[in-house]
């Protein structure tokens, strides 16, 4: 029974990591901007929430505000600090500095504002309920694995069949074609960023109310997005929700055999054994280098 | 004041190791590792044990915290060999996170969350190093010892081989040059004299805990490197000194919060990163034009 629990466990982590990796994914394997605040955007989306629906404005509008949080991070981000790097040059360091560095100061601009404790949203969603015996689900799990399908799969359609989609898959594989044909990679980007920040609004609204929010969290959202772009391989937005699936079943059926404290290193684990066995990942093509 | 002086000094020398060390394998090898406090750890947790359990002489404590991180360090130089940039990124993040739970769990060496207390002064050819002044003179010298090698290092055909590296790997092997056991050695030296400052820092405070060596540290020190400057020589310095003092410059002013401190040295600090990259990528002391 414990290992259905788990496994079930495990799944409702799982989606919510396949939500959150996704976005920086998208915008990583498009742009190939090695977007850092990716976690700040997280955070953004879980306080705004947290803030507007603590001050009694309803389920919807607090949403709102959290998509809202995360969409304007994302795009003044990529307005104010990439476009400008871009332009001089742009190595893999220097994003990743500017990135780094907007992300020390969101967790602590947040940390001053909401106290750098755990917080909680309270709802009745989160009580476990006994759905088959000694096996218990919160409704929040089915909300959290519903949520994934519809967004993943919603993305999945969106790259496949419109012509934003379209732009943004030939953005990865050749910019300069992309400009040949008339298109403004500019624009492609900023979609990118809009679509990535958007995404981890659900995975950061359904945490704040099950394992809670800490300004620090942002790390633990980058740990996970890296590790299930990497193991998912570079580039492969399917590949990201399948290794982002399965970190969060590994860390919860890990509970069979080791302490809570440990969960963070298995997805080391499984990430280190990934970049010294199989750097190209489960789906991707291309090699590291 | 004047202790406070001698206190400052000596954090700032400490903090300079960690920064010079690390600016060793990210400027000239491209080595981005976001783990450096883990050998920091490492350092002050194998010296403190050694000085409780064997000998406090400088001769046995500080070789030993060095002894430790450079053969730990082959866990971080394994993932570089195989790969760079954004993928190394992610597994010394990995690292950094792991080695934070084990050094909270492993109580018999590292006393978990609580630390280890007492830890006895470091001993110098029979005399107790503790006081901050004449503590300061050793952690000075110890700054000034490793900036010699890492300078010495850096301006051989080694380090020649490790800036080839950097620029051009695939180039750099065509040359006949043995890239993985280079780039092993270089992470292995600057893991073994960031454990200097690790054994410096344990027989300073006499008292550690894992708070000091969690990924927060690791990226105080790459802010260091980064704003005085990255593959600059006194960079490394610059970045320490002024991050250090930039607590006591922002309780100068009383229209700060005075509670938010560490905050505020990290927002200004974050900001910083992200303001130098955009204007001045090299850094406060590298060249205009950047890397």
């Amino acid at each position: 029974m414990l290992a259905i629990q788990l496994a079930i466990t495990g799944l409702q982590t799982g989606a919510l990591y396949a939500l959150t990796a996704v976005g920086f994914s998208l915008i990583f394997g498009s742009t190939r901007i090695f977007h850092f605040a990716h976690g700040a955007a997280f955070v953004i989306a879980a306080y705004f929430f947290y803030a507007a629906f603590g001050a009694g404005w309803g389920v919807i509008p607090a949403i709102g505000v959290s998509a809202f949080g995360a969409v304007a991070f994302g795009l003044l981000l990529d307005r104010l600090v990439y476009v400008p790097i871009q332009r001089h040059e742009g190595s893999f360091f220097t994003v990743f500095v500017a990135s780094f560095g907007v992300g020390i100061a969101v967790q602590n601009v947040i940390g001053m504002i909401f106290g750098r404790g755990y917080v909680t949203v309270n709802t009745t969603l989160s009580r476990s309920v006994e759905v088959i015996p000694e096996v218990y689900v919160s409704p929040l799990a089915w909300i959290a694995i519903a949520c994934a399908a519809v967004f993943l799969g919603g993305l999945g359609f969106f790259l496949k069949r419109t012509h934003t989609g379209m732009a943004l898959r030939a953005l990865a594989d050749n910019p300069e074609l992309v400009r040949t044909f008339g298109l403004n990679p500019r624009a492609i980007q900023a979609a990118a960023f809009a679509i990535g920040s958007v995404i981890v609004v659900p995975a950061a609204i359904i945490t704040s109310a099950t394992t809670g929010l800490s300004p620090a969290i942002g790390h633990h959202v980058m740990l996970i997005s890296l590790a299930a772009t990497i193991v998912g391989g570079i580039g492969s937005i399917p590949g990201t929700m399948l290794a982002g699936v399965m970190l969060g079943l590994a860390e919860s059926l890990a509970l069979l055999v080791v302490d809570t404290q440990w969960t963070e290193a298995v997805t080391f684990a499984i990430l280190f054994a990934f970049i010294i066995i199989r750097p190209s990942g489960l789906l991707g093509r291309a090699t590291a280098h | 004041m004047e202790a406070y002086i001698y206190n400052l000094v000596n954090l700032i020398a400490i903090y300079s190791i960690l920064a010079v060390t690390l600016n060793f394998i990210m400027g000239y090898a491209g080595i981005y590792s976001l783990a450096h406090a883990v050998f920091f750890g490492l350092g002050a947790y194998t010296s403190a044990f050694v000085a409780q359990n064997v000998s406090a002489s400088i001769l046995v404590s500080f070789p030993a915290a060095m002894l430790a991180a450079g053969v730990v360090s082959l866990a971080l130089a394994l993932p570089a060999l195989r790969v760079r940039g954004e993928y190394f990124v992610a597994a010394s993040l990995g690292l950094q996170v792991l080695s934070v739970t084990i050094y909270s769990e492993w109580k018999g060496f590292t006393g978990g969350i609580g630390g280890v207390l007492a830890i006895p002064p470091v001993n110098i050819l029979g005399i107790d190093v503790f006081r901050p002044a004449a503590f300061a003179i050793l952690s000075v010298t110890v700054l000034v010892l490793v900036l010699l090698i890492v300078n010495a290092l850096v301006h051989s055909s080694f380090g020649r081989n490790l800036r080839a590296i950097r620029d051009s790997e695939s180039a750099a092997a065509s040359f006949g040059k043995n890239v993985p056991v280079i780039k092993t050695i270089s992470v292995v030296i600057s893991a073994a004299l960031a454990a200097l400052a690790g054994a410096l820092y344990a027989s300073y405070l006499s008292f550690i805990n894992v708070e000091s060596f969690t990924l927060d540290t690791s990226v105080l020190v790459m802010a260091m490197v980064i704003i005085g400057g990255t593959g600059t020589v006194a960079g490394p310095i610059v970045g320490a000194a002024i991050l250090l003092i930039l607590p006591s410059v922002i309780s100068y002013f009383d229209f700060l919060p005075q509670t938010e401190i560490g905050s505020l040295q990290q927002i200004i600090y974050g900001l910083g990163m992200t303001l130098l990259m955009i204007f001045r990528p090299g850094g406060i002391v590298g060249r205009r034009s950047g890397t």
